[in-house]
């Protein structure tokens, strides 16, 4: 075409709790241009061939983590996915493993529970005074869950992964990241209570190692690393609760 | 005096939902995941066989060299380069992924670099194959 787009067939799941039974498919054509992302081709969809379409966006730049869908089976970050990456036609879904509110939207209840579980914040056994000064952390401190600390909550690793289809109580990639980040954390003194957690059932030791989380992470926070270091951490937590002083882990 | 629930805001009731959808099963990595899983039932066969061989072990030569005679067949032949095939096939996904499950540190001990880690298990492997090779062969007695 004279203004450097070509068209791409778009084939959207769409849902309307009200109207359909179940999820049905509607097909798009989409002049797309040469840098769009998938998004932008959602956008399009929104703002010029059908305004009923529901999608979630909001940053355009990986960062808020909630354009979140399946692109040709594949959960994807939209902001962050070229079209380029595709051939003439693009499936795009909602994310696998999560119920779906409207359209391309899911509900995200039960995921931010599992995000509580974990007690995602520093424990300390006291208090620390004023007067004592900020607690520093040395890089080499951070380093040691930096990684982990990067997540974004788009919740592509939940798409991903085959135990959480298997098993939907399963505690999930992102927030046994996100409790390791805190167990590692040089700061914290609460790993003893989340491994009690992770010990649980549904938890660390529900994860068959797929790696598939690690795989479709936009932010390279590689959460499967993150859980069988955490299987590691849990199992010499409670070796140890034999030898040290205090309650016997059970 | 005005109704108890007259300040309370308005809860509509819960949006129906769709079922949630499945990972897409057939897509290459995924598949290699579900071949990773089918293994299982290779190494569950394999053990089934070296139980056999440990009977026909227990009943004397006679049931030894039958044993040992139906090993020829084509069909264990075959069975055996799937189990042997397999065997590689977790072996290689197994050194792919462990060095990442270390632990980020142990006290003030931290692993060594992945790819030093990798490399540490390949030469094991290339070791104890040598070793169970050169045995089999008779170069070590």
């Amino acid at each position: 075409m004279a203004d450097g787009s070509k068209t791409k067939t778009f084939i959207v799941t769409r849902f309307d709790p009200d109207r359909h039974e179940a999820p049905t498919t509607e097909t798009y054509e989409v002049p797309v241009r040469e840098r769009w992302k998938v998004l932008d081709a959602l956008n399009y969809i929104k703002d010029e061939l059908d305004p009923t379409l529901s999608h979630r966006w909001s940053c355009r730049m990986a960062v808020c983590g909630s354009c979140g869908m399946n692109v040709n089976g594949e959960p994807k970050l939209t902001c962050k996915t070229s079209l380029a990456e595709y051939g003439d036609t693009v499936r795009v879904e909602p994310l696998a493993n999560f119920p779906v509110v409207r359209d391309l939207v899911v509900e995200l209840d039960g995921f931010m529970d599992k995000f509580r579980a974990v007690k995602p914040w520093i424990i300390k056994a006291k208090e620390r005074a004023v007067e004592e000064g900020p607690h520093r952390q040395s890089p080499e401190e951070l380093e040691v869950f930096r990684q982990f600390s990067m997540c974004i909550n788009c919740m592509l690793c939940y798409a991903a992964c085959p135990v959480v289809a298997n098993e939907p109580e399963f505690l999930g990639p992102a927030a046994i990241a996100l409790g390791h980040r805190y167990n590692e954390d040089s700061r914290d003194e609460g790993a003893r209570e989340r491994n009690r957690i992770f010990r649980g059932e549904g938890t660390i030791f529900s994860c068959s190692y797929a790696n598939e989380c690690s795989e479709v992470c936009p932010k390279h926070v590689d959460p499967a690393a993150a859980i069988n270091q955490a299987k590691f951490r849990a199992v010499l937590d409670w070796a140890a609760s034999f030898v040290t002083s205090g309650p016997r882990e059970e | 005096m005005a109704h108890p629930q007259a300040m309370q805001p308005a809860r509509p009731p819960r949006t129906r939902t769709a079922r949630p959808k499945a990972p897409d099963y057939l897509r290459p990595r995924m598949l290699s995941y579900l071949l990773f899983d089918a293994t299982g039932i290779v190494y569950l066969l394999a053990g089934l066989v070296v139980l056999r061989a440990v009977f026909a072990l227990a009943s004397g030569p006679a049931a030894w060299q039958a044993f040992v005679a139906d090993l020829h067949h084509p069909g264990y032949v075959a069975f055996h380069l799937l189990t042997f095939v397999s065997a590689v096939f977790v072996g290689v996904r197994f050194f792919r992924l462990f060095p990442k499950a270390q632990p980020a540190r142990i006290g003030p001990l931290r692993p060594p670099p992945r790819p030093l880690i990798h490399a540490m298990l390949y030469a094991v492997w290339i070791a104890v194959t040598a070793f169970v090779v050169a045995a089999m062969v008779g170069v070590i007695p």
